[in-house]
């Protein structure tokens, strides 16, 4: 994480842009990649923890290849939402907080991802598609 | 400074300007309970059980953090107060694991003595998972029982403003909050030893001498 990253040491304001950083690295932020950020950054390995699982989008785990994030807050859930989670549970025959098997889907359920104008809205990683009906899930979850 | 002139339950009171309603009160002998404030400290205003109501406010105030103004009008204990502290302790003693009724060390801990004080029986609501963390005894200096934090954070701040440390934040997020160090392991840490200034000002009984038979009540640092 040296080039793409500003050098300022001592700084709190990196500590956000460097966790993004790994994160698009390795797609999840392991225990060393905080280590090198605390150091980094001179903060206190616990606070760099706490400030990582404060963010559902900094997962400290890794995730699998195709993250699916159902948003779960109300106005989603009263266009129908929990049809769509019936939908991709069916499919994929998983239930939301786990993996498939061959690690290509894993299925959340988050807070309010700002679409609610296109509710009932689902993010694939970075991908928004919203206006869903249980229907458009094969045929989104295909074409993955 | 110039001075401020305010009202508080009826008396007049003659404040510097800049002082908070907590310190305007507490100055002029009225008691307004607190969880999470710690003196001479920045408020975080996190616990919520300062409220007040102050005329022409459209929500409760928290009096640790609201600063006095010309010409206030506070009341402390109104019925409208009451009733959101009470419901207050409600929620916090809800996120507990368990009652405390068994608990030899109840008496020290200020939310069980604000629950009797204010008549607060077992919470109504249910949660969905209860907030519970085995004891902690690794420590020689610290005994860590979580799952009677009400994460008020002033563990926190002592750790990091009082005693310099910083090896406590909070992390997670909504109701699995969590006080951790490091990456959320137990505390056997190196940089936490004989100190326990956290366990001063912990409100509750999550943060504990190991040795039971301390009284705690006194050295509690309001």
């Amino acid at each position: 994480m040296s080039r793409e990253v500003p050098s300022i040491p001592n700084s709190r304001t990196q500590l956000l842009p460097l966790l993004k950083h790994e994160f698009k690295k390795d797609g999840f932020i392991s225990k060393e990649a905080m280590s090198a950020v605390a150091e980094r950054t001179g903060l206190p390995l616990n606070e760099v923890y706490g400030v990582t699982t404060f963010y559902s989008y900094l997962p400290v785990s890794k995730k699998s290849k195709n993250v699916i994030r159902v948003c779960r807050c109300l106005p989603c859930a009263l266009k129908g939402a929990l049809g769509i989670i019936e939908s991709i549970q069916k499919e994929l025959d998983i239930a939301p907080g786990e993996a498939t098997a061959d690690g290509k889907f894993s299925f959340e359920l988050i807070n309010c991802i700002g679409a609610c104008d296109q509710a009932p809205a689902i993010m694939i990683n970075d991908q928004l598609f919203g206006n869903l009906t249980p229907d458009r899930i094969t045929e989104i979850l295909k074409s993955y | 400074m110039a001075n401020v002139k305010l009202n508080i339950d009826g008396n007049k009171v003659k404040v510097r300007e800049g002082t908070t309603i907590l310190e305007a009160a507490e100055a002029n002998g009225i008691e307004i309970p607190t969880l999470c404030h710690i003196k001479e400290q920045s408020p975080t205003g996190a616990c919520r059980i300062c409220v007040v109501e102050v005329v022409g406010s459209r929500t409760l105030a928290g009096a640790c953090h609201t600063p006095v103004s010309e010409g206030m009008i506070v009341y402390t204990k109104s019925p409208k107060v009451v009733e959101a502290r009470k419901i207050i302790i409600e929620l916090m003693l809800t996120a507990h694991a368990g009652v405390c009724v068994n608990d030899p060390n109840a008496e020290n801990c200020l939310l069980h003595n604000l629950a009797s004080d204010y008549e607060v029986g077992a919470p109504r609501f249910n949660v969905r998972f209860p907030r519970y963390y085995p004891a902690e005894d690794m420590n020689r200096y610290v005994h860590r029982d979580l799952s009677k934090c009400i994460l008020c954070q002033r563990c926190v701040r002592a750790c990091a403003d009082i005693a310099g440390k910083n090896i406590l934040s909070i992390a997670y997020r909504g109701f699995r909050s969590k006080v951790v160090t490091g990456f959320d392991e137990p505390l056997d840490k190196e940089e936490c030893r004989n100190c326990g200034i956290c366990i001063q000002y912990c409100p509750t009984g999550a943060l504990s001498t190991p040795i039971k038979a301390q009284s705690k009540a006194e050295s509690i640092v309001q």
